[in-house]
């Protein structure tokens, strides 16, 4: 059975069917790549523009970044702490959006909404948000421009080279990092290198 | 931006003058073998049970374990003090050069040894080479509760800081390296150095007998420094020059014997 | 064929593309679409993506060591020590640890329901044997039996800790004129709790369980106190026991132990004197003449029966090492000698605390640094009150066979495993026509009851539990739940005030109470106006706001009573050994697993916590002195039938240096008909060789057995965590 396989593969016929195997399996990978990169549906289509637009500060929703590890997704009583203000919706006349009524539901019905993380990293990497902000990063650095999205969407892939490539580039001893070329600049440079290129900074 | 593709070099040296970081001091005298540490290290680490069955093949997975041996026979008989056994974050660790996926590697900023769990492809090429034997390894997927489904539940308790591993990893002690993260980034968010006694691994914090001691061996102030200056202080297998950062003081119940 | 590719194997090549994009699917974040649910109100102390830590009661054991639960996101991840509360003092032992896999445990009862004797079935969707009920109809059916029941024919059994459903079940039974409730627990009668207090109070005069002053002391003589294990209060006597090592002055304590087996504890001891089981209390007296005599002092009446030589030869042990114990004693400054355990368990166990306690008392510690103490009474009691001894539970289940009792009400207790099934528990319960439990794992007596109402974990409970010893000074520990009950189960103490609502009058002006913490708060309120204790509060609410906060209250003030010591050598102690029951060949030596304890089979990591003396794991064994198997034909995994007059088990032998080879030893706590998918099924119960011979004070005389031991043929190796060379096979022997 194998041998006839493989003098089938030798025959002209065979070798079409052999490319057309492997052009399925590419393209089935292919695929499947570009699906895993989608961002997935989310239970509410929450509109990041408009409460970017408001002037909304990041951190009024998300202030765990501040804290700790992880910045937190806003309670609903947090949501609801707004929206129940808002004297557009409160002529009972008034239809609401599909969106803010599918909240409303959340609330009355006392139930967890069921976010899909999108910015995630695999559970082997421990992720602190904390001291990224104490560097002065920014959220759209890595979380790009929020105010232009709607449900959020990853502005690049998150992988450990990304990662890496900027914990270098911090530490890279050159003129950006070090104008005066100090040498104790030099060595805090290289401390901070050797901790932030270890494995155990990130995988425990 | 380029990136470097260097592969770190293992050097065969005997680097005394550094003193490693972090280390531990155990008093085999106080310790009373009543595996509190056994029990806080598996709850801290998300470490798995493997069943009876799996346990009789030697496959159970503990981090810390308790050591004792037997001498002489009735009535003259004596059971040497209690051992707690776990990695001993060796300076020169044999673990790490025989590592084909560096998965094994040492840490330059906290000189410990670590354990890279999504580099390991499960050779358990380090847990031969260990003379200490405390290198586990998960011959199945102790921890997926789509395979045990008594897990379902039972896995609320995991910690979100450790890793669950899975089938064909290698594991070991980590020194509870999620607390020392944790501490260092308090420390940090508070503008200060860590204190002395500030990061306490999950053993040293249940040991009912306070019989271990964890801190810098860096500082000569530091309590483990101080503790390991006693006179009864030694090292596992002090001759294979492997500069382990466990300090063991020596037992003297049961005759003194053995260390 | 050759030369061209079928349909079907074009489909098997388009089945591999698939698959490949599975996989390669499965390694993209597709995979990992997880759902995070935000708090719908989150708790104003809690912070996004930080732990909460919430102070509360281990209820593991009855020792009432304080505890900090680690939580993140409404789930309990860690168990640590509270720092402050003086019992443990931020440290925990491995059974407290592994409580959360009691709390998350998957073979908890779920839900209320009507059960059907017999069945091991607690789930309505895993037979008939389980019908669930609402809430609602369990207060219908708890008032009913409250109130339709003459107040003799209602009878309460709850666990041994005197905690807060205690003081609810005494008010309870007390405003409806019916007996006081029965607290009871295997641990209380290992310890022969009953036995030392009893002893004590013949001594001294005066009533409570003595307290020992390990860590001030420079030599501590314990007669088979098993105390760095489950006796009493083992994480603060370890404490005790790590400051007897570290010294006064750097002068390291010494530590003997005299026991036919060597235990943890004994492993620890600088010196193990291997005697016989039962010969402890002739000992004990020979020590007393002999210092006496070194002291050159006359003899006080108290060892005035001692015979030195017919305790040696009853204890099996040589002159010298006694000699030696005496010359120890002679030299040491503060030495405290510790009855307890096996020692006690003997049908002279009384006279053996009591010529212990008198050794104290003859060196002059009692009251003094370093020497023996009675416990501080806890807050809220002015007294000690005991768990029942087994004499008593003998005389309850003497009760519930004549089937006076109508209904049983059972709470925290497993008593059809723990007693010795010779007291006949589980077939008293067939005159109880209907038996109540409040289990919150599906235990043996559970599986014999009408009804089970499943309480919450300690974990999810209000509470405070009084302690009874450990601490210097006088503990309540508070208990608050750390995480939102899991299952549909609900705290007694709610379901009994409910109920007492429901039967109106007399009952429901007594408990006035909306719910448990209402209850607690009017307990609480008593000690307000206390002025010595570490915190207090200008009125209810802050104290029980402080009461959570910390864990508990205590007092700030050394609260340990020092006993009479005018009459204690005057009296004349008997000197006999032990009578034996049985005729077979061996000392038999039941011990509580270090690990498991009396409860601990049902989580799975506990199973799995090596013993600390044979390393082994999940399965009950039986020891052996390794020349008396080679004698027997026996060797480690061989299954042997050990029988003594009551009963007979079968385990597996395992061959244990230290041990008299005239005795064998078994531990406690496995052997579970019941109980869950990890304990039941699962090694052997060794109270079922236990007879029903009590001492004078009431305890079980479990440890003066003799048993026969046969070869079985059978071989069941043991896992063992020392066996790990046979990689590939069990054990090479």
């Amino acid at each position: 059975m194998i041998k006839k396989f493989f003098d089938a593969l030798n025959q002209p016929l065979g070798r079409v069917g052999l490319l057309i195997a492997a052009l399925v399996v590419l393209s089935g990978a292919v695929w499947g790549i570009a699906q895993a990169q989608k961002p997935p549906e989310q239970p509410i289509q929450f509109p990041h523009k408009l409460h970017v637009g408001l002037g909304i500060q990041c951190l009024y929703c998300h202030p765990g970044a501040l804290r700790g590890p992880s910045p937190g997704l806003p309670t609903e009583s947090k949501c609801w702490g707004c929206h129940q203000q808002l004297q557009r919706f409160a002529d009972p006349t008034t239809p609401w959006p599909t969106e803010l009524q599918k909240l409303r539901d959340y609330v009355q019905q006392g139930k967890p909404i069921q976010w899909i993380p999108v910015a995630q990293v695999p559970d082997f990497v421990h992720f602190v948000h904390r001291p990224h902000i104490a560097a002065g990063l920014n959220c759209e650095t890595c979380h790009g421009d929020v105010s232009k999205m709607t449900v959020y969407e990853n502005p690049q892939v998150i992988n450990m080279g990304w990662c890496l490539n900027c914990h270098r580039a911090k530490t890279e001893d050159n003129s950006q990092n070090n104008p005066t070329n100090d040498p104790a600049v030099s060595a805090m440079l290289a401390e901070k290198r050797t901790k932030l290129t270890d494995c155990s900074t990130c995988h425990y | 931006m380029s990136t470097d593709l260097s592969v770190p070099v293992f050097t065969n040296q005997s680097e005394e003058e550094l003193g490693g970081k972090w280390g531990m001091v155990i008093d085999q005298d106080l310790c009373t073998g009543c595996q509190a540490c056994v029990a806080a290290c598996s709850m801290e680490n998300n470490i798995p049970f493997v069943g009876e069955t799996d346990a009789a093949y030697g496959r159970s997975i503990q981090w810390i374990r308790i050591e004792r041996f037997w001498q002489g026979s009735f009535p003259e008989v004596k059971m040497t003090p209690y051992q707690p056994m776990m990695c001993q974050q060796c300076h020169n660790a044999p673990c790490e050069p025989v590592c084909p996926v560096f998965a094994s590697v040492h840490s330059a900023s906290e000189d410990i040894n670590l354990q890279v769990y999504n580099r390991c492809v499960g050779t358990r090429y380090c847990a031969n080479n260990c003379p200490y034997q405390v290198r586990v390894f998960n011959w199945r997927d102790y921890a997926d509760a789509r395979v045990r489904p008594e897990l379902v539940t039972l896995q609320n308790q995991l910690n979100p800081d450790v890793t669950v591993r899975r089938r064909g990893v290698m594991e070991k002690c980590t020194f509870c390296i999620q607390r020392i993260r944790h501490t260092e980034d308090v420390a940090k968010s508070e503008g200060r150095e860590i204190r002395d006694g500030e990061v306490v691994p999950a053993c040293a914090q249940a040991c009912p007998a306070d019989a271990i001691i964890f801190g810098r061996i860096d500082d000569p102030n530091s309590r483990v420094s101080q503790a390991g200056l006693a006179s009864r202080g030694y090292h596992q297998l002090e001759e294979l020059n492997l500069l382990p950062r466990v300090t063991y003081l020596k037992g003297e119940s049961n005759n003194g014997s053995n260390g | 064929m050759t030369d061209k590719i079928s349909r079907r194997d074009f489909l098997k090549l388009a089945g591999v593309g698939a698959a490949t994009t599975a996989v390669l699917t499965g390694c993209g974040p597709a995979s990992r679409y997880v759902t995070r649910e935000p708090y719908v109100k989150m708790p104003e102390y809690t912070y996004n993506g930080l732990s909460t830590y919430y102070a509360t009661t281990c209820r593991e054991c009855s020792a009432g060591c304080g505890l900090i639960v680690r939580t993140f996101q409404g789930r309990a991840i860690k168990v640590e020590g509270n720092q402050n509360n003086p019992v443990n003092l931020g440290k925990t032992c491995a059974r407290g640890q592994i409580s959360l896999h009691g709390l998350y445990n998957p073979d908890r009862v779920q839900n209320p329901g009507k059960h059907v004797r017999g069945e091991n079935v607690f789930s309505s969707d895993k037979g008939a044997g389980f019908q669930e009920l609402t809430w609602l109809d369990v207060t219908n059916i708890v008032a009913d039996a409250l109130t339709k029941n003459q107040p003799d024919e209602v009878a309460f059994l709850v666990g041994m800790a005197p905690d807060h459903l205690f003081d609810l079940v005494t008010d309870l039974t007390q405003t409806i004129g019916a007996p006081a409730p029965v607290r009871f627990g295997a641990l209380g009668m290992f310890e022969a709790r009953t036995t030392l207090m009893k002893a004590a109070q013949e001594l001294f005069g005066q009533s409570g369980l003595p307290f020992f002053d390990i860590g001030n002391a420079d030599l501590v003589i314990s007669f088979g106190a098993n105390f760095l294990e489950t006796w009493l209060s083992p994480v603060a006597q370890t404490r005790g026991y790590s400051q007897l090592r570290k010294g006064k002055n750097g002068r390291r304590g010494y530590f003997v132990q005299l026991e036919p087996r060597m235990s943890q504890t004994g492993a620890k001891a600088d010196e193990w004197v291997p005697l016989a089981a039962g010969s402890e209390a002739p000992v004990a007296l020979a020590i007393g003449r002999l210092l006496a005599e070194a002291r050159g002092i006359s003899l006080p009446p108290a060892f005035a029966n001692a015979d030195v030589n017919a305790a040696l030869s009853a204890a099996g042990v040589n002159p010298e090492s006694i000699q030696h114990l005496v010359d120890l004693i002679t030299a040491s400054e503060r030495p405290v000698f510790i009855p307890g355990g096996a020692a006690l368990a003997q049908n002279n166990g009384l006279q053996t605390a009591e010529a212990v306690l008198a050794l104290n008392a003859f060196v002059g510690n009692l009251g003094q640094s370093g020497g023996v103490f009675l416990s501080a009474i806890a807050p809220l009691a002015d007294e000690y009150h005991r768990p029942a001894s087994a004499k008593e539970m003998a005389d309850f289940v003497g009760k519930l066979k004549s089937g006076r009792v109508k209904t049983l009400f059972i709470h925290g207790v497993n008593p059809v495993f723990e007693l010795p099934k010779s007291l006949g528990f589980a077939d008293a319960l067939a005159n109880v026509p209907q038996v109540i439990s409040f289990a919150t794992f599906p235990d043996e007596t559970a599986v014999q009851a009408d009804y089970v109402f499943p309480d919450h974990h300690s974990l999810e409970s209000w509470g405070y539990q009084k302690v009874a010893t450990g601490a210097s000074s006088s503990v309540l520990s508070g208990s608050q739940p750390v995480i939102v009950p899991f299952f549909n189960t609900k705290s007694t103490v709610d379901v009994l005030l409910a109920a007492a609502q429901q039967a109106g009058g007399s009952l429901a002006a007594a408990l006035p109470f909306k719910d448990e913490v209402e209850f607690l708060q009017s307990k609480l309120v008593n000690l307000i106006n206390e002025s010595d204790g570490f915190f207090s509060a200008p009125e209810i609410n802050t104290f029980t706001a402080y009461f959570q906060q910390h864990g508990g209250w205590w007092k700030t003030t050394d609260d340990r009573v020092a006993p009479s010591s005018a009459d204690v050598l005057n009296r004349s102690l008997n000197a006999a050994a032990a009578r034996l029951d049985g005729d077979g060949e061996f000392f038999f030596v039941p011990f509580v697993s270090p690990i498991l304890g009396e409860a601990g089979a049902n989580k799975p990591w506990l199973q799995e916590v090596p013993d600390p003396t044979t390393t082994v794991m999940w399965n009950t064994w039986v020891e052996i002195n390794p020349d008396t198997a080679a004698k027997l034909g026996v060797d480690n995994g061989d299954v042997v039938k050990v029988t003594s007059a009551y009963g007979e088990v079968e385990a597996s032998v395992y061959k244990y240096p230290a041990i008299r080879p005239d005795t064998i030893a078994m531990p406690f706590g496995q052997g579970h008909t019941a109980y869950g998918q990890f304990a039941q099924g699962r090694g052997v119960n060794p109270a079922d060789l236990f007879g029903a011979s009590m001492n004078e004070a009431g305890d079980l005389a479990f440890a003066g057995l003799r048993v026969r031991v046969e070869k079985t043929g059978k071989t069941k190796p043991l896992a063992r965590m020392e066996s790990a060379l046979g990689v590939y096979g069990f054990d090479a022997k």
